[in-house]
């Protein structure tokens, strides 16, 4: 079988994917604002939740298997392991951008601020910014191997600021809170209220994997079509 | 009595959802564009 045979089914199994993620995530709304319960002290922006946490998951999730393939393309130098950390990394951007955009709408009526620089938004931001340069630096790098091997190194580098932004609740003190759902006491959250979370969490993993198999897929065809004129010039 | 604050979290629901949607779009159109 073909690359591009490959390239277009992993793409075709990556657009049905991502159609069921946005049924799933117009299902989440309509669960999280006429089906979840007001939370009493905080109103109606507590229910921003429903899509920051899932959107902070899905960028972590996003960062890590970077990380890991860009491990592995260091490892094995495979051209593979090298697109899938750039759908990964490009796609991990996407939901940074909805974590951090959607954050502030929740922050503004609950801390009376749109933005505060305690160690978790400013982690955080570092890490959306490094991914931005990861993303930059692969654009502004002709020659293949040397723009695989510089990025991994980067991918590498966030993968180990992951952890550290997740336990900068705990190191610091921060306006942020701590995690409900992924901390050693366990759940503290009422069970309508976490089913709602744990339908986003599986929206956005769904819509990761949906959106990381077609960014694949595209790099795929577009790295033929380069060949192929290439080859004809 | 919880404050009157859902207008923050319309706005929210509609940058998360614009975001999401527009990157499918532009994933869409790539598509058509490479096959």
């Amino acid at each position: 079988m073909t690359d591009r045979t490959n390239a277009l089914r992993l793409l075709s199994r990556g657009q049905i994917l991502t159609v069921i993620g946005l049924i799933g995530f117009g299902f989440l709304i309509v669960r999280a604002m006429a089906f979840t319960p007001l939370e009493v002290r905080q109103g109606a922006a507590q229910k921003i939740m429903y899509v920051h946490v899932p959107s902070a998951w899905a960028a972590g999730v996003a960062i890590m298997l970077t990380g890991l393939f860009s491990a592995a393309y260091l490892w094995l130098r495979d051209e593979r392991a090298d697109r899938a950390a750039a759908a990964s990394a490009e796609v991990g951007i996407l939901f940074g951008t909805v974590m951090l955009g959607t954050g502030p709408f929740w922050a503004k009526p609950v801390w009376g601020a749109w933005w505060v620089w305690d160690a978790r938004l400013t982690s955080t931001l570092f890490l959306y910014l490094l991914f931005v340069g990861y993303l930059i630096l692969r654009d502004s790098t002709e020659d293949r191997g040397m723009r695989a091997r510089f990025s991994a190194v980067v991918g590498l580098m966030g993968l180990v600021l992951v952890p550290f932004v997740h336990l900068t609740v705990y190191m610091f003190r921060t306006q942020h809170p701590e995690p409900v759902v992924l901390k050693p006491e366990g759940v503290t959250m009422p069970g309508s209220m976490l089913a709602t979370l744990l339908v986003g969490v599986v929206v956005f993993t769904v819509l990761y994997f949906g959106f990381v198999m077609q960014r694949y897929g595209l790099t795929v065809l577009d790295d033929l079509r380069q060949e192929e004129m290439y080859d004809a010039a | 009595m919880p404050p009157d604050n859902g207008a923050y979290m319309i706005a929210a629901y509609i940058v998360g959802g614009v975001i999401v949607l527009a990157y499918a779009v532009y994933l869409f159109v790539m598509a058509r564009k490479l096959k």
